[in-house]
């Protein structure tokens, strides 16, 4: 008998308490925008942060309380706090660590959101970013300056497909004493617990594989309770008293929980990024169905890539399972099950016949989502990385040709059926 | 904050409000391997009433100075040290699990300041089986996931908890997991080799609470009725049937209501 329950087990069931007063066995939507206080000694206990409880929407919500839980758990994180959207949360934990003057290490090959932020809106509040190849360990230790405060990768890059050697990695933050932030959204916990290879800090976009229906944007920060925030003075937001809330000392009062903590009184607080009831409601429906969408998300990929390698009309394949990649390796050490279900793929005839293939296909989706339970393809040189610069999509390892599947878990038959009408269009063009 | 003790720099925190040794004290004494953060939904409750708060971090723990205590008696004593130090009075005294041996250990032997002592899930003596004590000085990961496994009941398993999106499980790992491997065999050992306890039980001369939990499996009934047999009749006992071990952590509310009515009867402030 294991200690513990099991990821399946947590994934229907951490967070929440079933319902004493009607035993509603599903997890109600509480919406509300703020909740009676029993008396003004617990209103003041919980403006205070001595008790736990919730006081206003945008700070915490009984439903989102559950989500959130529920991931932190899957994650093995000691806390977590959702967001609107899976950028807010991105946005929500850098600016928990960072200040006019500071510095991240951002990987090269990261999703166009992360990038832009990093690149354009950031810099104009003074904090700047060094991008770097997040497989080259030396290029991203000689990146960290003394005004570091964070190094941010995706596990599994967007849309390039690098995969980080997260214990490399690590070991390289640990030494310099900077937290590892990992947006964990293409591999999500079923494939690989972050935190069990060293990251610090998971920041998740829901809305694609954990929610898992194209229903609902949401994001999460996850804590990952490891970090020594008070070992020297280069944490002054998690050690130093916070004015708003009576001179709090983060660390010192919430250890573990720090990083949630502070993102929770100051970034829900004075920014606002709240998530809908609703929108936690239906994530957490998708987690329920994690680990059984995923293996069929897994099993389609892997019958696909079979099948466009060996299609005459495919100039080339990218996903981290492909033996030849350059990342199979370190794919295969993190995620033994599969690494995850984006494919990008060249069409023989460039980007004409990329255009063909994706406006004569019928079953897949095209549009600028990933993780959907359906099939979805997109061309990212012109839509979710058309905002960025021609060096940054090299470096972002994004050609002209490039397609880009996110694969369902309809039958893979019928996939390939599809596939092969958008194949038929392209092939003028090859 | 900081204070220095017998030469060694000690960490308690305050709960959000600084140290004023003219106000009553509450302390703090969380268990084996444990810290302060041990006491967070209880600690800014009690500073924001005009206690000061003194959650302590034992030597060697978190972020006091080691080497760890070798047992309970030291432990006892180093508290009158630091109180000592720190010129504190009308102490009210907190402790869970092995914290209630050290406490009921100090508070025996140094009464003279101490207004009331609370005792949350223990017996007067806590036999740790050679399985943990081996894991805590060999595997201390197996060591951690045991004494979580077996501290937190239902609640805490299914990582639930009053604060909006904490795990308290994951967050207890956390804490005990970096006072691995010394300090959480050292303090397991010294549980396991403390006899003074039925004795420090029955030496208690000042107003006793104890507050056990029902599904509890570190401190199971028959040691935690023990204890309540040894204790003055005067002693206070409420039992919170649903909470398992981790009880100020997995029913604060109803913790924290126990402690208030008890402290601000027994040692008022302002």
């Amino acid at each position: 008998m294991s200690d513990f329950l099991s990821f399946d087990t947590l994934s229907l069931h951490s967070g929440q308490t079933v319902d004493s007063e009607f035993g509603s066995r599903a997890q109600p939507i509480h919406q509300t925008t703020s909740y009676v206080f029993s008396d003004t000694d617990t209103a003041s206990s919980l403006f205070n942060l001595e008790r736990g409880g919730h006081v206003y929407n945008r700070i915490s919500n009984p439903t989102i309380g559950v989500l959130e839980q529920r991931v932190a758990s899957l994650e093995g994180g000691s806390a977590a706090v959702c967001m609107a959207s899976g950028m807010s949360a991105v946005f929500c934990a850098l600016t928990a660590l960072v200040s006019q003057g500071d510095h991240i290490v951002a990987s090269a090959n990261m999703y166009g959101g992360n990038i832009s932020l990093l690149k354009n809106t950031l810099p104009r509040f003074g904090i700047t970013a060094t991008f770097v190849n997040p497989t080259d360990i030396k290029e991203i230790e000689s990146a960290i300056q003394e005004n570091t405060k964070v190094v941010f990768g995706e596990l599994i890059g967007n849309p390039g497909l690098s995969v980080m050697d997260l214990e490399a990695v690590s070991k390289v933050c640990k030494k310099k004493h900077v937290p590892l932030m990992i947006d964990g959204t293409f591999n999500t916990p079923y494939l690989c617990r972050c935190f069990d290879h060293g990251a610090n800090i998971i920041v998740h976009s829901l809305t694609k594989w954990m929610g898992g229906h194209g229903t609902s944007i949401g994001g999460i920060v996850v804590d990952g309770g490891n970090f020594d925030w008070g070992l020297n003075d280069q944490f002054p937001t998690m050690t130093e008293p916070y004015a708003p809330f009576t001179d709090i000392n983060f660390w010192e009062e919430f250890g573990p929980s720090a990083f949630a903590t502070r993102i929770r009184a100051e970034a829900m607080r004075d920014i606002g990024p709240s998530m809908s009831p609703m929108n936690a409601f239906l994530l957490l429906q998708g987690i329920e169905t994690l680990s059984l969408r995923m293996d069929k998300h897994l099993s389609n990929t892997k019958d696909l890539l079979e099948y466009l390698t060996g299609h005459d009309q495919v100039s080339w394949v990218n996903h981290p399972d492909l033996p030849d990649h350059e990342s199979n390796k370190t794919a295969r050490k993190y995620m033994p099950k599969g690494a995850g279900s984006i494919i990008t793929f060249g069409v023989k005839g460039g980007k004409e016949a990329g255009r063909a293939f994706i406006e004569n296909v019928k079953l897949a989706s095209h549009l600028a989502n990933v993780g959907d339970a359906k099939t979805l393809i997109i061309h990212p040189a012109t839509t979710t990385h058309s905002r960025i610069d021609a060096e940054a999509l090299v470096a972002a390892g994004i050609t002209e040709d490039m397609i880009r599947i996110s694969v369902g878990i309809e039958d893979v038959s019928d996939i390939k059926d599809d596939f092969n009408t958008g194949f038929r269009a392209a092939k003028k063009y090859s | 904050m900081y204070q220095e003790v017998n030469g060694k720099k000690v960490f308690a925190s305050t709960g959000g409000k600084p140290f004023q040794k003219d106000q009553p004290v509450v302390l703090f004494m969380a268990g084996s391997g444990l810290d302060h953060t041990f006491w967070g939904l209880h600690s800014r409750f009690f500073a924001f009433r005009k206690y000061s708060v003194l959650c302590l971090d034992l030597p060697g723990h978190t972020n006091s100075e080691g080497p760890p205590l070798k047992s309970i008696e030291e432990m006892g004593a180093w508290i009158n040290d630091v109180v000592t130090e720190l010129n504190a009075k009308d102490i009210s005294v907190v402790g869970h699990s092995q914290g209630c041996l050290v406490t009921m250990e100090y508070v025996s032997r140094f009464p003279e300041k101490v207004k009331s002592l609370s005792l949350i899930a223990s017996g007067y003596e806590t036999p740790v089986n050679d399985y943990l004590l081996n894991a805590a000085k060999n595997e201390p990961e197996k060591a951690v996931a045991k004494m979580m496994a077996w501290g937190f009941g239902v609640a805490g398993h299914l990582h639930q908890g009053r604060i909006p999106g904490n795990s308290m499980l994951v967050g207890g790992s956390k804490v005990m997991s970096g006072n691995t491997p010394n300090e959480l065999y050292t303090d397991l050992n010294a549980c396991n080799n403390y006899k003074g306890g039925k004795e420090a039980a029955n030496n208690i001369s000042v107003p006793c609470q104890l507050i056990l939990a029902g599904k509890d499996q570190m401190a199971p009934r028959k040691l935690t009725t023990a204890l309540a047999d040894a204790l003055p009749d005067s002693r206070e006992l409420t039992m919170i049937e649903e909470s398992g071990h981790m009880l100020p952590l997995e029913v604060p509310n109803k913790c924290r209501d126990l402690l208030k009515t008890f402290i601000f009867s027994k040692n008022p402030a302002g």
